[in-house]
């Protein structure tokens, strides 16, 4: 066990390692300059450029760029962002809280729900109930996640004006302690319940599957045949076999969230990561670019390497290894 | 009277709007401490047969019509939960994937002991550890198997520990659903032995399902031979075996090699096995029976039978009928 997760935490440090690589060349070998969006685009004055690029660090070659930025990140300094002057550090601080508060809520959510309603759906599997789950889950997969939230938006904010249109908390009240904790969640509602929404499409049918796998394997011909209960049979045997690929699915969609809930973010303008990589993409802010995607990809890992050891806890085979 | 009686039991597959008849009106009586072997080529609707004694065909698209009465009471009319208290405990099962007859993600001590505790529910830990090990030393299993899970083992462990299992409340009737086909033969004749040998020491009444004839011959009483659904010849080894009446036993025994006496060349069956989703007139083994007369394809021949409980159903098996 103890081999199991060093070679898993390797892997995933390995794994960080080469994605930072990849990411820091192809964002500067991408088309695009950030010196010319902070000069300006028309009459740009050369000296400005020049003083700027030279400050920048950008007029040497990219490997030393390179091999100066490992430097730093040895330090623990990722740099300053072009566009704001602030430490890299600083603004992914601010702005990573909200959204993990987003994405994980929602994937708790759904992954409880959707997992619930496909095991469900499976002990009844032919059913009314199923059918119409079913149903549902395939037109919720061809919905645009945007639309989904402009939607909920015109229903229960414009309106009925229940909730918030958007932002994070109230700007006009000046909570402290309980309040606000209360004003979060209120304005936490419409863009977890859009992302759950769409999320829990995919934890009903790969539960509802996986439960139906397992109820055709031999051994719960065994188990009956013993006459155990089924419903000792169900929540005892089949559940614990059946959970597995909820927790890839589980772990690769926390991956996907965190990085793919920037549409989301702007449409409910959460003060999140998507929209801070959004704005640094198109001002080819390099610095903070490059310290979001590490960011990103060691979220990833540990949610990952985390999975893997849940994984070897539940399946003894893959212990194995 | 017989622990295990059979009467007319049917048994209907209904699927995607066809109706297959898996098991056709067969009638069986298995006596206290019997072994009886059902042989029969793939489809033949032994572990139909078997599953429906133990009830646990998919009730959703089976009709089972017929009686099984096992010890005075008929299985297929009592409540699931009365069926509950009588399976394991009274009839239990070896099943054909034995690698796969437990979760794989428990231990295989923990499951057995839930097993256990299905019939047995104030049993102790230790106490149930114990005779578990027990079993395990009659099956030659090694004390550690308790704490492995399922796949640390090989397959050939897996089927002692499946056979252990299934004894562990001495059941009064055990059914191995070709429970050593998986294994080379070496570790067949072992568990074959071993099996054997458990039989004489917890009197056992076993009923065997293979299509293998020399598992049969060398380890049980009696045999019935099962073809397309249908009972085609019952009695017992050393008479059916030896001297075949029907013409698909005759032509099963020559498709092996025989167990003394020359050599001689080895003869398939031609043809295959009749659609099960169409009725058919007369005898089901006509299409491919080489001796087959105009009355075979007309009409379903009836059991003739001959001392010693020797039953064959074939309207060329006449004259010696002893009812």
């Amino acid at each position: 066990m103890k081999g199991y997760i060093g070679k898993r935490i390797a892997t995933g440090i390995l794994t960080i390692i080469f994605s930072f690589c990849f990411t820091f060349f192809l964002i500067r070998y991408a088309p695009g300059n950030p010196i010319k969006v902070l000069a300006g685009t028309e009459n740009p004055n050369p000296e400005l450029i020049e003083h700027l690029t030279v400050k920048y660090g950008l007029d040497k070659p990219i490997i030393v760029q390179f091999t100066n930025y490992i430097k730093n990140i040895l330090k623990g300094d990722l740099g300053y962002s072009y566009m704001s002057n602030e430490p890299v550090i600083k603004l992914i601080k601010e702005k990573i809280f909200p959204t993990l508060l987003l994405t994980l809520t929602s994937s708790i959510i759904s992954v409880i729900v959707g997992t619930f309603l496909g095991v469900h759906a499976a002990r009844k599997v032919g059913s009314i109930f199923d059918r119409i789950m079913c149903g549902i889950s395939y037109i919720i997969d061809s919905t645009p996640g945007f639309w989904l939230g402009l939607i909920f938006i015109i229903i229960f904010a414009s309106t009925f004006k229940i909730l918030p249109t958007s932002g994070m908390h109230d700007l006009r009240a000046d909570n402290e302690g309980f309040a606000r904790v209360l004003d979060v969640i209120r304005h936490m509602i419409l863009p977890v319940g859009t992302l759950s929404i769409l999320q829990i499409p995919l934890y009903f049918r790969i539960s509802r599957s996986s439960v139906l796998q397992t109820m055709s394997e031999d051994f719960i011909t065994t188990l009956r045949a013993t006459g155990m209960k089924e419903s000792r049979i169900f929540n005892k045997y089949v559940l614990k076999n059946a959970i597995i690929p909820t927790i890839t699915m589980f772990s690769l969609s926390l991956a996907f969230t965190i990085s793919g809930v920037a549409l989301i973010e702007i449409v409910f303008a959460w003060p999140g990561m998507g929209r801070l990589i959004m704005e640094a993409i198109k001002k080819r802010d390099y610095p903070l670019l490059t310290g979001i995607y590490l960011i990103i990809s060691i979220c990833v890992c540990v949610a990952m390497i985390v999975t893997d050891i849940i994984y070897a806890l539940i399946d003894p085979r893959i212990r194995l290894e | 009277m017989s622990l295990l009686e059979i009467k007319n039991l049917n048994v209907k597959y209904k699927v995607e709007g066809k109706e297959i008849n898996a098991v056709r009106n067969i009638s069986l009586n298995v006596e206290a401490k019997d072994s009886i072997g059902i042989v029969g080529e793939s489809g033949s609707g032994k572990s139909t047969l078997a599953m429906a004694i133990l009830r646990l065909l998919p009730e959703k698209i089976v009709e089972t019509t017929g009686e099984i009465i096992f010890d005075g009471i008929n299985l297929l009319e009592i409540s699931e939960n009365k069926l509950r208290k009588i399976r394991w405990k009274d009839i239990s099962v070896v099943f054909q994937k034995s690698m796969n007859s437990l979760s794989p993600v428990h231990k295989i001590g923990f499951q057995i002991k839930d097993i256990y505790k299905v019939h047995e529910p104030n049993a102790t830990d230790e106490e149930i550890k114990e005779k578990v090990l027990e079993l395990f030393k009659l099956v030659n299993l090694a004390d550690r198997v308790y704490d492995l899970y399922p796949h640390e083992l090989s397959g050939g462990m897996m089927q002692r520990v499946s056979i252990a299992l299934s004894l562990i409340f001495y059941p009064k009737l055990l059914i191995l659903d070709e429970a050593t086909t998986a294994l080379d033969v070496v570790t067949q004749g072992q568990i074959l032995d071993e099996i054997m040998k458990l039989q004489e020491k917890l009197h056992l009444t076993r009923i065997m399902i293979t299509h293998d004839v020399s598992v049969v011959s060398s380890t049980c009483k009696k045999v019935a031979v099962m073809y397309a659904g249908y009972l085609l010849e019952f009695g017992y080894v050393s008479d059916v075996l030896t001297k075949p009446k029907h013409p698909y036993t005759q032509g099963l025994l020559k498709s092996f090699p025989s167990f003394t006496g020359e050599r001689k060349d080895l003869r398939g069956i031609k043809g295959s096995l009749p659609d099960l989703s169409i009725l058919h007139g007369g005898c089901i083994f006509a299409d491919r029976c080489e001796e087959a007369t105009s009355i075979c394809f007309r009409e379903k021949p009836k059991m003739v039978k001959f001392s010693d409980s020797w039953n064959v159903a074939c309207h060329l098996v006449v004259g010696e009928d002893y009812e």
